[in-house]
């Protein structure tokens, strides 16, 4: 699903609230005004709304269903956004192996900051990349259930 | 009355036709449409595109309504910060039963129809309602 779109440069804040939006939901960027998800009913929906409020703003929108004319091309935009999701993935991994040699109050707190951090990176994550089960097990790792056993 | 919405209900639909029915019309007769095309002329519309009752600047479709028809019950307030999260998810509001409530009303939509949905949602907000309504009276978490 392909989302086009044009805003006016100035005000400048609808603009930033809407890449801000984009971004969120992990959109692979086509080109200029241009983005891309897979499509689904959440997906969608959301475009959709951007869409409007583009609109809003003064601009230009247009949500698309789209087909990719060889397979080539729809692999390269699953493995970008793939690739987009592993490097997230990875600097939760950073920071959950940090936390590991934390005091026991500090690492539940990191603990707590990283599942979210985590479920936020899940909800745009259409392309799961296998870094995704190693910064999920580090995370785990650092309640104390886990933590006794492996120092044990 | 009659009212329209875009088939498929998630949980902004589904919270707004509960809302609809126990504060502005008990007797709503509920349309579920494919395209903002084939809303009946009588109906009104709401979460569709381009309509007054959707979505408007960050607030979700359940939000607007609360403002439009001036409902200003904090019970129905906290009930719209989770339907905000669960809609929107960008963390605008602290509601932790937000995933929940979406993953039921995702896994609900995969076993039944838009009208099975609301049947089964009506007295799950109802529930809610209730547990924070008790929630405002005691100034804590009701036991």
């Amino acid at each position: 699903m392909l989302l086009s779109y044009r805003m006016p440069r100035e005000p400048s804040t609808p603009r930033i609230t809407v890449w801000r939006k984009l971004k969120r939901l992990g959109v692979a960027q086509l080109g200029d005004g241009l983005v891309a998800l897979p499509a689904d009913a959440r997906t969608r929906e959301h475009l959709d709304w951007i869409a409007d409020e583009i609109l809003a703003a003064g601009g230009t929108a247009g949500v698309w269903l789209a087909q990719p004319t060889s397979l080539a091309q729809e692999r390269r935009l699953a493995q970008t956004m793939a690739a987009a999701r592993a490097a997230e993935y990875r600097a939760v991994l950073t920071e959950a192996e940090q936390a590991r040699s934390l005091g026991e109050a500090e690492r539940r707190r990191a603990l707590r900051t990283l599942r979210a951090e985590l479920r936020r990176i899940h909800r745009r994550d259409y392309f799961p990349p296998p870094e995704r089960d190693t910064a999920q097990a580090a995370v785990d790792a650092l309640h104390p259930d886990h933590h006794t056993e492996e120092t044990a | 009355m009659k009212w329209a919405t875009r088939e498929h209900i998630h949980i902004d639909r589904a919270a707004c036709a509960w809302l609809i029915r126990r504060c502005i019309d008990p007797d709503a007769a509920f349309v579920f449409v494919t395209d903002p095309a084939d809303v009946p002329p009588d109906a009104t519309p709401f979460d569709m595109r381009g309509v007054d009752l959707g979505h408007h600047g960050d607030d979700c479709s359940f939000e607007t309504i609360l403002r439009r028809h001036d409902l200003t019950d904090p019970v129905l307030w906290r009930i719209a910060e989770i339907i905000h999260e669960a809609d929107l998810d960008d963390e605008r509001y602290d509601a932790p039963e937000a995933p929940g409530l979406d993953a039921i009303l995702r896994g609900l939509s995969m076993i039944g129809d838009d009208q099975h949905t609301l049947t089964i949602t009506k007295p799950i907000f109802d529930g809610l309602y209730e547990y924070y309504h008790r929630a405002q009276m005691l100034g804590r978490e009701p036991a």
